[in-house]
């Protein structure tokens, strides 16, 4: 299995990353997961990481070489990820489900396969061309789906950060699960999270994106969002590979010198995770990076930034003076 | 009330848990609403509407914004937050206690216990002003606990007039209406906030230093609104506004006006509340809560000159500069 694959996640206009990325793969199989934890709920960050973690050692303990069935592995993998999400939250006794979008793509015997849950997506280029993508789980998706939105509108509807489907939400996850899809040589498959897509056009994303040019080509890409996005960009993050047919002569990447149970893997997170992301109780029990100091951040955020509040700083302020009702004394107590 | 082209959501409408019974009052900024909880509890719920920026129409539930109003309602939607955000972190009997926040038809609800009285405000114009100095002493005494609160929060109200002093039928006075931010917002240089929130004074409440100076903010700010709310419940109106106070001082002393009708003692309390200089008034809520409680008593003026102002300003600064600062 040969391929050349690039990751990047950039912190964008913001304070902390809730984007997770990372890879994964034996010699026969490759797992890539994006997932973009949710603001406006607390430990977005948490959830993404969680999910990330739960999918790579899930890869790691199901496929010695290959996976049985990828299909299956995804759909258990996403839903389990979220079982996960929740168990954390038993264990730490948080006050609510940390939340985040996931897409994972699983390749194996040159066919592709992907799953995601919200807005993060998947691209498979071929050609300069968009061959096909994943269908957002969000409300701006759903407006358009029933013919409420045009499809031009979207990109600046209010609610276009509105995810109706994620992992560690009050309702379970629906899966949404690819069919196989062939690869063929020089195709790219891109996994990003809105941060990257919201601010280009489809166009951009697949110009950009032939083979030979991943590597060079896609950090200049992120330039390019970041620049549309200018201060008020998200995180934006990006796992991508570009495929290479055996005999093809082009190679980053190939499996072939790892040995039998050998897993070579990249995460953008496990050197981010924080050692202790929440003490559990009282007061002090806000998480360290939404709660503690939502006003320096909210100040820090004007700066950047006079005047716009983007659809996520409004979650986040929401959640955090409801946060804040929650956690305060009653009266008597006093 | 400035002319209100925003439809109030229909009586009866659910709002999320909340049922909505009726219009409590409309403002240029938002809507309150009388609504119901699950348990058949009475709330308030205040909704963010800037009638200049969105419109909601008979019949409809989501305000249409046009695509220019768009980057300054959410601005605005921060002096809000500001709001919900001061309230949530207060909790004391004589300040409205916030229950709720959330988003819905596309703008923010903030919901507050619900109580039942009237506005300062109301009281005034029932009795023409002629309150009596009992119901005076009894109410701002126990409002000025609830100030205190709010300072020692690091927080300045900066919006303190009759409408926003609440008693509840019981006589017990509540601090209502946070929104007093947005003033800090709108004097915050360019930007789109200067397109839509021109500065919000209420002329006869708001100190000299509120419009301009606002780095002199701070407790002794919200003490002259204090003096000023208990001038109009004698007058029956507010004092001559303050920056034409700055030009041509027209402000006849307390002390003059009604000598012999309130003890000298609650007359000079007002005039010196509503002394220009700040560094002249008492500087805390405390050192004025000490002068209403204490009745009767020959009062003494703080003896302090500039240089004793300056020096008791001078220990009260960092305190005002949390609070200045909040914005």
């Amino acid at each position: 299995m040969k391929f050349s694959i690039f990751q990047e996640s950039r912190l964008g206009a913001r304070k902390i990353n809730q984007d997770r990325v990372g890879y994964c793969y034996s010699r026969d199989a490759l797992l890539m997961v994006v997932a973009d934890g949710m603001g406006g709920h607390l430990n977005g960050e948490l959830a993404a990481q969680i999910a990330l973690q739960y999918l790579t050692e899930l890869f790691r303990g199901e496929a010695r070489m290959r996976l049985g069935d990828p299909a299956r592995f995804l759909h258990h993998g996403l839903n389990d990820a979220h079982e996960a999400i929740l168990d954390c939250v038993r264990t730490r006794n948080l006050p609510e489900a940390p939340r985040t979008t996931c897409v994972a793509c699983v390749v194996q015997d040159g066919v592709a396969t992907w799953a995601h849950v919200g807005d993060s997506r998947l691209y498979h280029v071929r050609d300069g061309k968009i061959l096909s993508q994943t269908r957002d789980h969000s409300k701006v998706q759903w407006l358009v789906d029933t013919g409420q939105l045009r499809e031009e509108a979207a990109s600046r509807h209010p609610e276009r950060n509105k995810v109706l489907n994620c992992l560690g939400g009050s309702r379970p996850p629906q899966v949404d699960l690819s069919h196989r899809n062939r690869l063929a040589d020089g195709d790219a498959l891109v996994l990003c999270t809105d941060g990257l897509w919201g601010a280009l056009t489809p166009g951009m994303l697949a110009s950009v994106l032939s083979r030979k040019t991943l590597r060079k080509r896609l950090p200049t890409l992120l330039d390019l969002a970041q620049a549309r996005a200018g201060r008020g960009c998200d995180n934006l993050s990006v796992v991508a590979m570009s495929w290479t047919e055996p005999g093809a002569t082009l190679v980053d990447t190939s499996t072939r010198t790892l040995e039998l149970d050998e897993f070579a893997h990249e995460s953008s997170a496990a050197a981010r995770m924080r050692p202790k992301d929440r003490d559990a109780s009282g007061d002090a029990g806000a998480p360290a990076d939404t709660a503690t100091h939502p006003i320096d951040r909210e100040r820090a955020g004007a700066e950047a930034n006079p005047g716009y509040l983007s659809d996520e700083e409004i979650e986040r302020a929401i959640e955090e003076i409801r946060s804040a009702i929650r956690r305060r004394t009653p009266p008597g107590a006093r | 009330m400035p002319t209100q082209s925003n439809q109030p959501l229909p009586d009866g409408y659910k709002l999320l848990d909340y049922r909505i019974d009726s219009v409590l009052s409309c403002g240029g900024f938002s809507i309150v609403y009388l609504a119901y909880d699950v348990n058949d509890q009475p709330v308030a719920i205040k909704e963010y509407l800037p009638s200049h920026l969105v419109l909601r129409r008979e019949g409809d539930v989501l305000p249409s914004i046009a695509d220019d109003h768009v980057a300054t309602f959410r601005y605005g939607l921060k002096c809000f937050f500001e709001e919900g955000r001061s309230l949530a972190r207060l909790s004391h009997p004589n300040v409205v206690r916030v229950l709720n926040f959330f988003r819905a038809n596309e703008t923010v609800y903030l919901v507050m216990r619900y109580e039942r009285g009237r506005t300062l405000q109301e009281h005034i114009q029932l009795r023409r002003g002629a309150i009596s100095e009992n119901f005076i002493r009894h109410v701002f005494a126990q409002l000025l606990n609830g100030l205190r609160e709010v300072h020692t929060n690091r927080l300045l109200h900066l919006d303190i007039k009759p409408a926003n002093i609440y008693v509840r039928n019981d006589g017990t006075p509540l601090l209502i209406d946070f929104g007093g931010a947005r003033q800090t917002l709108a004097a915050e240089g360019d930007g789109p906030g200067k397109k839509m929130l021109k500065p919000m004074y209420t002329p006869g409440f708001a100190p000299p230093e509120q419009y301009r100076d606002r780095q002199r903010l701070g407790p002794w700010s919200d003490i002259y609104a204090v003096g000023a709310t208990i001038h109009a419940c004698l007058a029956g109106m507010a004092p001559q506004p303050a920056d034409k106070r700055m030009q041509d001082d027209k402000y006849q002393p307390a002390t003059r006006l009604w000598a012999g009708k309130y003890s000298r003692q609650l007359l000079e309390t007002i005039d010196w509340c509503l002394e220009l200089n700040h560094l002249q008034r008492p500087q805390s809520v405390f050192g004025l809560q000490k002068v209403l409680l204490r009745q009767r008593e020959p009062m003494v003026r703080s003896p302090a000159g500039l240089l004793g102002a300056m020096q008791s300003r001078l220990l009260r600064f960092a305190g005002a500069l949390g609070a200045s600062s909040k914005a």
